[in-house]
């Protein structure tokens, strides 16, 4: 047990030195990740919500000039504003015609232009996170501007108390530039951040693509012999494979690390309420990546088809998974073939911890998959490794 | 002389094929023993048998006095091998190389540091330790292909063509190494297929043909039964018990 642990700690020191020199690897596992990060939340950002229904169905109870102003708005930002009943809007969300709209209840206006609360209300069916994020985050822009509105309308009160504010007049006076950027957030004060999904997605991306190419150092290992070399020292096969997959491993403990940071500091990601959980489901998809690595080094026979299915893996695994779009977007046979896939759970429970607020019992699941996942490659690289190169 | 080594009836199948049949020699304890043969005769399967790396399909080898078959560990302890392929890690320092190898033979990470410099030292590599093998010429990276065999202290040596394609000079290097670890008392078991380089290195030979030993006695012994011992040279026999035709 000791020579165990002992031979696969100095096999994983020993890949890891020979990792470090290898520029190539260094940039595909943490350079290229950020890269992809930094220009997607970018373009994102200048581009408004991904997830943005471009019509949004608006219900109110009244004619007013603060709503009118707050429609034109939202068209300037490039909504089209569907005005329904409260009724119409009901039925439309039912026969699923729609997933949800923002509801703004009687005495808005009024409430706005004397000062006093307001509310929108957000009203969504049943399980649409995606609907249900860009409505809030709509509400909270329209929120924004309303509140200034109202100070407004407080102040003017303040000083001529003797005469009912003119809303007309005061808009007028206030000429509020158009809602050119929407704020999409969820609830309270979050922002909602572009890299919350884009990091975590190019970091999974990455993560399993630095892992799989790491299949061909193993296969590189057995061609040249120094497996076999090992073997003729009384290295054990779990041995090995338990070293490759602590370099693994660790490797990817590196991408989370540099990543994460990256993300926090630099792209200012919010892990969301439960951070632990973050962490745990980016652990548990390194170990899948590593387990995945060593399996596909031991299943094929040389250092092309390792790199040919590593990069064919990563490249089609990535997309099916949510990487590259976030899922809760995607078609519907899209999310149920993300469920094939380790990425796809990942990046299902980054999008629920990061995105909508989700506590680490309701990510449970993904966890669950991703450790079975690991389990699944583990035992088949145990099963079928080989010391010795098929001639 | 006492025997070291002693294969009884190795055989070893790939799909049907007898890449090595029925092969029983003895190797003597301080001797260097040559294994000649053509291109696929089965010196190098011969080799991964002996050395615990392959299962016979049938016989047994006995090293030191413990069977490859049901004592592989206590053979592994005994031998160290150097693979026909540069068996390394180009990425490393070749004193890295050896420090792995050695310390996954067992040796603690300072033995393995110390045991590196004196093998870097017997392979005249001293100078040049620390550099990466990936820069080295290809004689040098088959000397610390060679060191790495030596980490363990081997009493049996497995040397599989280890001159393959390198500069006369680091050749003359490897023969004066392996004559020095002669003298130190290791036994070794040589394959080229240089005839010149087992005439003058080996104690005894054994000559290998489509997977069976064809012969085996010493250099001079061979040549005697083909025609003069002076004037024969160790060619001669080889073609004259492998015969003339083309191997792959
Ligand atoms: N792993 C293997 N699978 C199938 N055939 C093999 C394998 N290893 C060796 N052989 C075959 O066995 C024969 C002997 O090979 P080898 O021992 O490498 O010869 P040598 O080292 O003398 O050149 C050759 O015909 C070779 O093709
Ligand atoms: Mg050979």
């Amino acid at each position: 047990m000791i020579t165990f642990f002992r031979h696969a700690f100095i096999l994983a020191a020993k890949d890891t030195r020979i990792f470090w020199r290898d520029r190539f690897g260094l940039v595909l596992a943490f350079l290229f990740p950020l890269l992809f990060a930094f220009a997607f939340s970018h373009a994102l950002e200048d581009g408004g919500p991904p997830a943005a229904a471009p019509r949004l169905t608006v219900v109110a109870h009244e004619q007013h000039g603060v709503l009118r102003e707050i429609w034109a708005g939202l068209a300037a930002s490039g909504w089209a504003v569907d005005e329904r009943t409260r009724q119409e809007a009901v039925d439309a969300v039912e026969n699923g015609e729609i997933e949800g709209f923002l509801l703004f209840p009687e005495g808005f206006s009024t409430s706005v232009t004397t000062g006093g609360e307001t509310r929108i209300h957000v009203v969504v069916s049943g399980n649409h996170p995606a609907a249900e994020a860009v409505l809030q985050g709509v509400a909270r822009a329209v929120g924004g501007r309303v509140e200034t509105l109202a100070l407004a309308a407080r102040a003017v009160g303040a000083l001529r108390p003797a005469r009912p504010p003119d809303a007309e007049a005061m808009l007028e006076a206030l000429r509020l530039p158009p809602l050119t950027s929407l704020e999409v957030t969820r609830t309270g004060q979050r922002r909602y951040n572009p890299a919350n999904f884009t990091l975590p997605g190019y970091l999974t991306m990455f993560v399993f693509f630095a892992a799989a190419l790491g299949a061909g150092a193993i296969v590189r290992e057995r061609q040249t012999r120094t497996l076999e070399r090992l073997m003729s020292t009384g290295v054990r096969a779990p041995s090995i494979l338990a070293g490759k997959f602590l370099s693994g491993a660790g490797r990817g403990v590196a991408q989370l690390a540099v990543l994460w940071t990256v993300g926090v500091l630099g792209l200012s990601m919010d892990l969301g309420a439960s951070p632990g959980a973050v962490v745990v489901v980016s652990l548990l998809f390194v170990l899948v990546s590593a387990a995945f690595g060593v399996m596909l080094a031991v299943m094929v026979d040389n250092l092309r088809s390792a790199a040919t299915i590593g990069v064919f893996a990563s490249l089609t695994l990535a997309p099916l998974g949510g990487c590259w779009w976030p899922l809760f977007i995607a078609p519907e046979w899209l999310q149920v073939l993300a469920r094939l896939t380790p990425h796809g759970w990942a990046n299902d429970a980054f999008n629920r911890l990061m995105l909508f607020g989700a506590s680490a019992s309701d990510v449970a699941p993904a966890m669950l998959a991703l450790v079975m996942f690991a389990s699944v490659f583990g035992a088949i690289a145990l099963l079928r490794f080989r010391f010795s190169p098929p001639i | 002389m006492e025997t070291y080594l002693e294969a009884e009836g190795l055989t070893k199948y790939f799909d049907g094929v007898a890449a090595v049949e029925d092969v029983s020699f003895v190797i003597r304890r301080k001797e260097i023993f040559g294994l000649l043969g053509p291109n696929g005769a089965g010196k190098t399967t011969t080799i991964r048998m002996l050395s615990t790396v392959l299962a016979p399909d049938a016989g047994d080898v006995c090293v030191g006095g413990h069977s490859v078959v049901r004592e592989g560990d206590e053979v592994r302890k005994r031998i160290g091998i150097c693979p026909q392929e540069l068996a390394l890690y180009p990425e490393l320092s070749a004193v890295d190389n050896l420090v792995f190898f050695g310390r996954m033979a067992g040796l603690s990470g300072r033995e393995a540091t110390a045991r590196a410099r004196a093998v870097l030292a017997g392979v005249g590599l001293e100078a040049r330790g620390n550099e990466v093998v990936k820069k080295y010429s290809g004689g040098m990276q088959r000397r610390v292909n060679i060191g790495i065999a030596l980490m363990n202290r081997p009493e049996l040596l497995f040397l599989d063509e280890p001159t393959v394609g390198i500069d006369p000079q680091s050749r003359n290097h490897i023969f004066e190494t392996v004559l020095a670890l002669r003298a130190e008392g290791t036994t070794v078991l040589y394959t080229t297929h240089y005839m010149e380089e087992a005439d003058r290195l080996c104690d005894r030979i054994g000559v290998m043909d489509r997977g069976r030993i064809v012969a085996v006695d010493t250099p001079a012994e061979l040549k005697r039964q083909v025609g003069d011992p002076d004037q024969t040279t160790l060619e001669e026999v080889f073609l004259h018990l492998t015969g003339r035709s083309l191997r792959d």
